[in-house]
């Protein structure tokens, strides 16, 4: 499918290794957060696509194939571990699943004590991703990185109580909340290490609301650091790689690093603090590598190939020119709606203009 | 002894901006009982109270978690008071449609827009989440709106504002309203894609795209 036909020297997973490290590669690795969008390579409905491990990493597969993008990230979509908690969830049949926000399990401050171990391993939805990483690893884990997915503590949550009467919660019944959380973080910590045994060679955490646009610093340190480092620590253990997603304006970078110490954090915007990519490749470019930050919706829905390419070109050159660490992707998961071309418009950019990257 | 407006108008902002629903709940009964007026209170203590709020959240001391309750401090006081303001003395309001679009059913940042129009003079009617694009129409053809305002986080579902533009184009009557469109998947680049007339960052540039579109000074 790429355009760009050049012969490569390393494989994805060898160069996205390399680029974690900030060591050499032969080019730039590019992921754009190809997830949902695979339905539509396989031909199948996205509610299938949503429920059905072995037709998702089909799907996935394919589009790799297709695409040649260097690593699958296992992002279903954010309602899979409240699903499992109990939490009902509507899957459309061309769209992201989601929580019935009009049916929340947890409807008011005294039942979040409703909220009980549960065993990722034999859940529905978190299993499904446990064996979506077991057949991507069986099928490509010695040539493809594969970056399993799990939603922060705080957002689990989120997605079961309701997002608005939770941010609500954190001030009127903290004590609640954090007994809730305290639960969804033992689970999590048993997820994150499943997808590691199933073959997943990093967990990527999205602790969403680590960022001003949401919580403060204070308040997210609270609620979600110290859990996060939970999850992050049994990853190490598990013998993963930490990865951390954010796709929320000016991420808590200092904090975030601070609890959960990944080597690479995606983002769609510069971190807290930094006005611009510049700042945020001179700032935190050799303390961890960026992921990101091409506008997902932009790049998948608006852009023609050849605006794409200038706009890689131009993030290229410039966490070049800062010797920042850097990988080349959408800032947060590629339109499942967007032109599958425009996907390989940026695997074509990380080729033209990507060439022995360090 | 005569009561003091300002100071009860003062003291009904700072229930709002310390999140004191019962508070305000207690001066809006309070501002009843001494027949001060209703309106004078809603736009001099609750509204100010709320625009001091959405000043301390753009200085990043307050965060979402305070600024709903801050909301939920100033609807409560407005239920209070709302039965007792005089139908003229509230004016011409301009008027805006607001709704997350069909397939979508997050509404915090629809939410916070919502709540700062209010805040800062605008009658807005308020269609939920997961509307169709007929709706938006229907709506704002029924109130005589002059702004239909569209949210939406999903990509997904981003194609249902273009669907509410082009409804409005093929009636022939897009030159009667503004659309702004905003919602995390949404750039400017889309909202010139789409033929919206805007596009917000967030609630607090929703108020400043819509005063600017509609001409409004402030």
């Amino acid at each position: 499918m790429s355009v760009v036909q050049i012969k490569e020297q390393l494989t994805s997973l060898e160069r996205v290794g390399l680029a974690l490290q900030r060591k050499e590669t032969d080019r730039i690795p590019v992921t754009p957060l190809f997830c949902g969008a695979s339905h539509r390579v396989l031909g199948i409905t996205y509610d299938k696509w949503s429920t059905d491990a072995e037709l998702a990493t089909k799907s996935l597969l394919a589009s790799q194939e297709i695409i040649g993008f260097d690593a699958f990230v296992t992002l279903v979509d954010l309602s899979v571990e409240a699903a499992d908690f109990g939490q009902e969830i509507i899957y459309p049949k061309n769209s992201t699943a989601y929580p019935n926000f009009d049916n929340q399990f947890i409807t008011n401050a005294k039942e979040y004590s409703k909220i009980k171990h549960v065993d990722p391993r034999k859940g529905k939805r978190m299993k499904s991703v446990i064996d979506i990483c077991a057949g991507l690893a069986k099928a490509k884990g010695k040539e493809v990185a594969i970056l399993g997915f799990l939603y922060g503590p705080l957002g689990v949550l989120s997605q079961i109580r309701g997002h608005k009467e939770l941010f609500k919660d954190l001030i009127r019944h903290p004590q609640e909340v954090l007994q809730a959380i305290e639960i969804i973080t033992d689970v999590l910590v048993e997820y994150a290490k499943a997808q590691i045994e199933a073959g997943a060679h990093s967990v990527c955490i999205d602790p969403l609301y680590s960022s001003p646009t949401i919580l403060s610093k204070k308040q997210w340190e609270t609620f979600e650091g110290p859990y996060i480092e939970r999850i992050a620590n049994a990853i190490r253990e598990a013998g993963g790689i930490v990865t951390v997603h954010n796709c929320g304006n000016g991420v808590y970078f200092e904090e975030v690093i601070k609890w959960a110490n990944p080597v690479a954090i995606s983002v769609a915007y510069p971190a807290y603090g930094c006005k611009t990519w510049e700042e945020h490749a001179e700032k935190w470019g050799k303390k961890v590598v960026t992921i990101g930050y091409s506008h997902p919706a932009n790049t998948g829905l608006v852009l023609t190939r050849e605006e794409i390419l200038d706009d890689c070109r131009s993030q290229i050159e410039l966490f070049r020119s800062k010797e920042a660490g850097f990988i080349l992707s959408t800032g947060c998961e590629f339109p499942p709606n967007g032109n599958l071309l425009s996907a390989v418009a940026m695997v074509d950019a990380g080729k033209l203009y990507g060439v022995n990257w360090k | 002894m005569p009561v003091n407006k300002e100071e009860l108008f003062k003291k009904l902002s700072d229930a709002v901006v310390d999140m004191n629903e019962e508070e305000t709940v207690s001066l809006a009964n309070q501002i009843i009982a001494e027949k001060v007026d209703a309106y004078e209170a809603v736009e001099k203590g609750l509204s100010n109270g709320m625009d001091r709020a959405g000043k301390l959240f753009e200085e990043e001391e307050y965060f979402i978690p305070e600024l709903l309750l801050c909301s939920d401090a100033m609807y409560a006081g407005l239920e209070v008071l709302k039965g007792h303001i005089k139908v003229a003395e509230e004016g011409e309001k301009r008027k805006v449609v607001i709704g997350v679009v069909e397939g979508d059913t997050h509404d915090i940042g629809k939410n916070l827009v919502k709540i700062m129009l209010e805040t800062s003079g605008f009658d807005v009617f308020d269609l939920g989440r997961d509307i169709a694009p007929a709706a938006f129409v229907e709506k704002a053809k029924e109130v005589g709106a002059d702004i239909i305002a569209l949210a939406t986080l999903m990509t997904t579902t981003m194609e249902g504002m273009a669907s509410v533009v082009q409804l409005l184009q093929q009636q022939n009557i897009k030159d009667k309203y503004k659309v702004i469109i905003g919602g995390g998947p949404i750039s400017q680049g889309f909202a010139d894609k789409i033929g919206a007339d805007g596009y917000a960052v967030n609630a607090a540039d929703a108020v400043r795209l819509s005063r600017r579109l509609l001409g409004i000074a402030g």
